[in-house]
């Protein structure tokens, strides 16, 4: 009871109620409090009901029974839904005070839940940082830029600004191989991943040259003092590490997704890759730069200029095979200067007037833009030529190949024939000699293709086995990927789950600290677990006692049966007997007697057991209405009657008088 | 605090008893938050006497890794328990997680102040100065009577300070004026989320 009070005390105090520091149980509750206490919780329930309502009491007993019948309906109408009157407020007990505290108190909002109602999620959290720094920087007034102190100069007065300027650093790599027992269990150096080291400076094992050793141990600067500005070396420090941090991400995501089902080393993997990229840019770089005649005038522009700086990278190589197809436009440039070149020394020689210098130039120009269509027209018949007479040699080449074929086969026969032939004349031997070099021959054969099937019978079988242990093993290894693939996946998922549940752990004990600590919360819990627990012990001794109960009243009824039927045939037994013989006729009025008596005794014993428990709920309802403090409330009663009764005495003598 | 390979290769070799011991470490620490403070790079910042007996080449690379390590965590704000649990993994005894987490302490306000440096910001407007000018008559109207305004921003960029001046008529000064209230009323909303 105590811990109800203590709560709804507690409640009433935020809510606004004065309640004094002594004031810990609803006992101790005087009926102005009570007043107050409602009317405050009613006023923040519905703001509309309990605007009217006066805080306290006021003294006329007619005004103070006006004010209980209002609160009432006041409470009525929010929704209290057991007896409620006047009574309650000026008579109160405390069973009812404490049941309609307990409700008001159930209803009011909850602002406190709204509160810490607030999101986890990462964006929250960062949106609340943003704001509590926006918050900080506006409590901080605007002061001119003469008079800023020190304190300002974060948030006002910003000094030079620099951009992020990145410069290449060099960053001295892992030393000998004796080293690695040093480094617990980290791989070696991948030279691969160090941008800004020199690639030459490592040999193929990937140690490190002697020269580059020294030069990194005396001569290199450490890396702050590599820039040429302070700001410089931090932004290219940081982002050099961001390189290397999303390098090795991009390495692990295509590793773990191509190159464990590529089955290579990891090694062989990079090396393949890279090859495949070098040949797919050198594709790209011809096809871009070797262009053909029909493609359009812009394409072809882009892909002079594309020549141009294949050919300073080349150094002077002019006209690498390349170009050897040229374009319209470096044709036309290269007439156009040749004709410039042709077209200076005319104008230079005659000196005439520059009417007839024009028309004589627009007549040259002319005639050389004829003999340059003369020219280019000649040029495609000549390669039309060309190639046709390409086409006819490849057809020519090719039918010479045939003949020779042709020859050759010719040849055979004919010297067949001419075996034959020769052997004509002695032809009985011979056909015997070739009939058994035939047979011989068949022989052979027949005795080399059972060898071959000896020999053959046992590759078969192995081949078939190793192909098995090579498709189990395939099948193993394609498991062996699997699981690999979803551990990585488990590993990822676990470390994700991981890093939120740390997050909301921060985050929970920053609102932990940041809450208010009102009446603690691990009295409560441990009260209701208490009570919880109690409970279940209670119940378990009710069920006990119930069963108990049913076992005794089941036993009552089967003894009461017995009783009742032993009774029945001794009953008969006797009174057959007790006409004939008179001791009997006594015995059957002992056992009548004792029948009598013994069903006597246990209806007294039955109602001593009613009146014990009749008394044990009076008792009950007695200390229930003691707590009622009904004396006292009748005396007030009395007095209050006797108070109206006065007043209404002087009101109706002013009334008289006025 | 996620770092790459090289910088925590390099935090090991710092972490390892046998080749820095205790008194180089506290010393290589300051140097290298010095190297980092300096306004011109110091080439001889890791010429210290305590630090003679360490590996040259092994020196460089706690330094460069080091350097990145403190830059990375002013840059990600990190508090103690990020700082400690990340050096930790990297096998450092607690007594030189503390020493650094008292040099970062110190230092970092003055880091903070390095890297929030770099970027660029547009001007600031520190004062403004008008002028009102009433139009009478001109060429074409025998009268116009019309107020204009002459507004000149004194702003402070990075480095040079410029004026910015306008003329207004008076609706787009009042146009002006109920933008920048907007701006102050929807910073106040954000800073009350």
């Amino acid at each position: 009871m105590e811990e109800v009070d203590k709560i709804l005390i507690h409640a009433l105090r935020h809510v606004g109620t004065e309640v004094g520091e002594d004031v810990d149980s609803l006992k101790r509750f005087t009926s102005d409090l009570i007043v107050e206490a409602v009317v405050r919780c009613v006023r923040v329930i519905e703001p509309g009901l309990g605007g009217a309502l006066p805080t306290s009491l006021p003294p006329g007993m007619s005004a103070r029974f006006r004010v209980g019948m209002s609160l009432a309906q006041a409470c009525q109408d929010v929704g209290y839904k057991g007896e409620i009157g006047y009574q309650t407020f000026l008579y109160s007990n405390e069973p009812e005070i404490r049941s309609l505290l307990m409700f008001l108190v159930e209803k009011l909002p909850r602002e406190r839940a709204e509160a810490s109602d607030q999101s986890a999620g990462k964006s929250a959290v960062l949106q609340r940082s943003i704001a509590a720094a926006i918050r900080t920087q506006l409590a901080a007034s605007w002061v001119p830029p003469n008079c800023r102190l020190p304190l300002h100069c974060e948030t006002q007065n910003h000094g030079a600004l620099h951009s992020f300027h990145v410069q290449p650093l060099t960053f001295p790599h892992c030393t000998k191989t004796s080293d690695k027992k040093h480094l617990k269990g980290l791989p070696p150096c991948s030279l691969h991943f160090t941008r800004n080291a020199c690639a030459p400076c490592s040999d193929r094992t990937g140690s490190v040259l002697s020269e580059v050793q020294d030069y990194h141990r005396d001569v290199l600067p450490p890396v702050t003092a590599q820039a040429s500005s302070q700001a410089s070396a931090v932004a290219s420090i940081l982002e050099r590490h961001a390189a290397e941090l999303s390098a090795a991400q991009e390495w692990d995501n295509d590793w773990k997704s191509q190159g464990l089902l590529s089955r290579l080393t990891p090694q062989e993997y990079r090396s393949r890759k890279s090859s495949r990229l070098r040949k797919r840019i050198e594709e790209q770089l011809r096809s871009a730069a070797a262009p053909s005649p029909e493609s359009a005038f812009g394409v072809s522009r882009s892909a002079s200029e594309l020549t141009e700086l294949l050919q300073t990278f080349k150094g002077s190589a002019p006209s690498a095979h390349v170009l050897t197809k040229g374009t319209h436009f470096t044709h036309a440039q290269k007439f156009t200067f040749t004709q410039e070149g042709a077209a200076t020394s005319p104008v230079l020689a005659g000196r005439q007037s520059e009417g007839d210098a024009q028309i004589r130039q627009q007549e040259e120009l002319s005639s050389l833009q004829q003999q340059f269509q003369q020219l280019c027209s000649e040029v495609d018949q000549l390669a039309a030529d060309i190639k046709h007479l390409n086409v006819t040699n490849a057809q020519v080449l090719d039918e010479l190949k045939q003949r020779e074929l042709r020859n050759a086969e010719e040849e055979e026969k004919m010297q067949v024939k001419k075996k034959t032939a020769d052997l004509l004349p002695d032809a009985e031997n011979n056909l015997l000699k070739l009939q058994s070099l035939v047979e011989g021959g068949a022989k052979r054969v027949v005795n080399l293709a059972s060898q071959w099937e000896k020999h053959r019978a046992p590759l078969i079988e192995e081949y078939r086995r190793l192909k098995e242990i090579c498709s189990n093993k395939d099948l193993e290894s394609n498991r062996k990927l699997s699981e690999i693939k979803s551990l990585h996946e488990k590993i990822r998922v676990s470390t994700e789950e991981a890093k939120k549940k740390e997050d909301t752990y921060k985050q929970l004990v920053t609102e932990l600290e940041r809450l208010p600590k009102d009446a603690s919360r691990s009295a409560y819990t441990q009260r209701i677990l208490e009570i919880v627990g109690n409970i279940k012990k209670q119940k378990e001794e009710i069920t006990k006692i119930l069963s108990d109960t049913k076992e005794l009243q089941k036993e009552i009824n089967n003894l009461t049966g017995k009783l009742d039927r032993t009774f029945a045939v001794t009953d008969e037994l006797v009174f057959k007997d007790a006409k004939k013989d008179e001791s009997v006729r006594k015995a059957y009025k002992y056992l009548a007697a004792l029948h009598e008596n013994c069903n006597q005794l246990i209806q007294t014993i039955e109602d001593t057991g009613t009146i014990l428990r009749e008394i044990r709920d009076l008792e009950e309802q007695i200390e229930a209405e003691n707590g009622n403090k009904t004396v006292s409330n009748l005396e007030r009663i009395l007095d209050d009657y006797k108070a109206i009764r006065q007043e209404n005495a002087a009101l109706a003598a002013k009334v008289r008088e006025g | 605090m996620e770092l790459s390979e090289s910088v925590q290769r390099g935090l090991q070799l710092g972490a390892d008893r046998s080749s820095v011991d205790q008194r180089s470490f506290q010393v290589l620490v300051d140097s290298c938050f010095r190297s980092l403070l300096s306004s011109q790079g110091d080439p001889a910042v890791l010429d210290e006497p305590e630090l003679k007996h360490v590996d040259r080449i092994q020196l460089k690379q706690i330094h460069s890794a080091a350097t990145t390590f403190i830059l990375e965590a002013v840059k990600q704000n990190a508090d103690r328990s990020a700082i400690s649990s990340s050096l930790e993994e990297l096998t450092f005894s607690a007594e030189r997680i503390e020493i650094f987490y008292s040099s970062y302490q110190k230092h970092k306000k003055e880091l903070e102040r390095l890297l929030a440096s770099l970027g660029r910001r547009p001007a600031q407007i520190n004062d403004v100065s008008w002028r009102l000018q009433y139009n009478t008559k001109n060429k074409q109207l025998d009268k116009v009577n019309q107020p204009f305004y002459l507004i000149s921003l004194n702003t402070e960029g990075p480095g040079a300070s410029e004026e910015l001046s306008f003329t207004c008529t008076t609706e787009q000064l009042q146009d002006l004026v109920g933008k920048l209230k907007d701006a102050a009323k929807s910073l106040d909303r954000a800073s009350q989320m």
